[in-house]
């Protein structure tokens, strides 16, 4: 299978409340001991793609092989797709890039 | 690089490889003898700065390397590097002198400011930096170098996307070897002056605490709790054979050219003292300071770079954990670690390090070489991330007193913003200030 690589949307007191609004707060997986997150999933070309569009971005090939530095708007776009789509695979991903 | 036609080696050039060859890498300072080019004497200055009869501005990277050279943080260099010892640097590794050197410093000049200015070898400079009299450079050569040999012998790519490819490529194209001097010395400014160490103060500053053993950690980022373990698990090592009080950690923090989205260097060497402040280190342990230079993102070559400049800060040991100095994927994820075994002995034991992470199962941040579960694996740029989210992490992984730290260097020093900005890049307060000087 290909390799997808996952964005974290680090989940604030906010973005929570719209999770459990939308009924999707276990979506939400816990991490580092009290930390909630959304595991977005790019594919190859959408990691390019976001790499491309935003410079100041990176996938942390290194460790986590996440995407990680997207501005908090893109995140936040991202955010509301996923609330839209309830999903977290690469369409959303799709979605979010074309309206970025 | 401009071809020489072969002749037999006069014995003074045959001498002088002989000594190359023999050279003692090892010691402490590099080369023997800690480099002192800075005068404070301003009748002294005044007198050298007037003998100078051309004036150029030079820029900021210029300027960091005139002052870490000067103070003799790159010792055994005393000046901008001549053809010789870059082009050995891309053979061999080494300066012409022999002794390791990894990372050319050089003085680049077009070749109209060149023409212009009517500058020529035997010439001595007056450098000027943030509009007043800095330093003088005496110019023993004038070269011209293939940048892209440069390149790929230092970074391993010819590709401009490396950022220490694309500055060498914006390298201009001649440059100036000779020795320099600061006439000028700068001020460091606040909060940066509480972490200035030049080797010579850093030395005397281990004695003072007693320190036997110094073991360096490189860092550009603000401290998350894995970093805080490479430097537990590097100073174990390095405590292993004397009193714990006679160990101590020495975090030399990088403070040169920013990239946006990089944290505002406030926060970096700040939140690092907030460790020792609030005792995740005991007092006398753990000491903050600075470098003054422009990453170049080298990977195993950057090691080797720093290796001799905390050596010549006084430290015993450097850490070297996963992806040292490197940028992308262009560097194997230890190459840091390997380059070591294949050079001659530097006199500073590297300490090699693997990751340390979050474990769920431990409930701790705990290291790969230990444990046996499934971790969660976490980096600077995984925290940076969670940061622009607006969310703030848990103890486990940064330190509140860090975090708080962090957030309070944004309100003061960076608009607001922990990261680097377009509005810190334009208005930020300049780390040094060069005083007034008539000459």
């Amino acid at each position: 299978m290909a390799e997808t690589f996952p964005i974290y949307i680090w989940i604030n007191e906010e973005r929570l409340a719209k999770l459990q609004q939308a009924g999707l707060a276990d979506k939400a997986v816990e991490a580092f001991a009290g930390l909630k997150r959304l595991e977005v999933h790019a594919n190859e070309a959408q990691k390019d793609e976001l790499l491309k569009r935003f410079p100041g971005s990176k996938c942390d090939l290194s460790t986590t092989r996440s995407i990680e530095l997207l501005p908090r708007a893109f995140k936040d776009k991202l955010f509301a797709k996923v609330l839209e789509m309830r999903r977290l695979d690469p369409e959303v991903v799709d979605a979010a890039l074309k309206n970025a | 690089m401009a071809k020489k036609k072969a002749t037999r080696k006069a014995p003074a050039a045959r001498a002088k490889k002989r000594a190359a060859a023999k050279v003692d890498n090892s010691l402490s300072p590099h080369g023997g003898k800690l480099v002192n080019r800075v005068i404070e004497d301003r009748e002294k200055a005044r007198k050298l700065a007037s003998k100078a009869k051309i004036e150029l501005p030079i820029r900021d990277q210029h300027a960091r390397e005139i002052v870490s050279m000067a103070y003799g943080f790159f010792s055994p260099l005393d000046g901008f590097m001549k053809e010789a010892d870059v082009a050995n640097i891309c053979k061999k590794m080494t300066l012409a002198s022999g002794y390791v050197w990894s990372i050319p410093i050089v003085f680049d000049l077009s070749d109209e400011e060149i023409k212009s200015m009517g500058i020529k070898e035997g010439d001595t400079l007056l450098l000027k930096y943030q509009n007043q009299p800095f330093a003088t450079l005496d110019v023993e050569e004038i070269y011209s170098f293939d940048k892209k040999l440069m390149a790929v012998s230092v970074y391993g790519t010819d590709e401009e996307k490396h950022p220490g490819v694309k500055r060498t490529y914006q390298y201009k194209d001649k440059f100036l070897g000779g020795r320099i001097t600061l006439i000028n010395p700068p001020r460091i400014n606040p909060p940066f002056d509480k972490f200035w160490y030049p080797p010579a103060q850093s030395r005397e500053k281990f004695k003072e605490l007693g320190w036997k053993r110094a073991v360096a950690h490189q860092t550009r980022n603000v401290p998350h709790t894995g970093h805080e373990w490479l430097m537990k698990g590097a100073w174990f090592e390095a405590q292993s054979d004397v009193n714990p009080d006679e160990c101590g950690v020495l975090v030399n923090c990088v403070v040169g050219e920013k990239r946006k989205g990089d944290y505002i260097d406030e926060a970096i060497v700040l939140s690092h003292a907030a460790l020792g402040e609030n005792n995740y280190f005991k007092q006398g342990t753990h000491m903050v300071s600075i470098l003054l230079w422009d990453m170049r993102y080298a990977g195993p070559k950057e090691a080797v770079f720093h290796a001799i400049v905390r050596k010549n800060m006084g430290c015993t040991h450097h850490m070297f954990g996963r992806d040292h100095a490197g940028v992308g994927d262009y560097y194997a994820k230890y190459a840091a670690h390997e380059i070591f075994s294949k050079i001659p002995n530097l006199g500073i034991k590297s300490v090699l390090t693997l990751e340390w992470w979050y474990c769920p199962t431990c409930g701790e941040v705990t290291y790969e070489g230990l444990c046996g579960h499934k971790p969660q694996k976490f980096s600077g740029s995984v925290l940076r991330s969670i940061l622009l989210d607006g969310v703030k992490p848990t103890r486990l992984v940064m330190r509140p007193e860090v975090f708080d730290t962090v957030m309070m260097a944004a309100d003061k020093y960076g608009f607001g913003n922990p990261f680097v900005d377009d509005k810190y890049l334009a208005q930020r307060n300049e780390v040094m200030t060069v005083p007034p000087m008539e000459v």
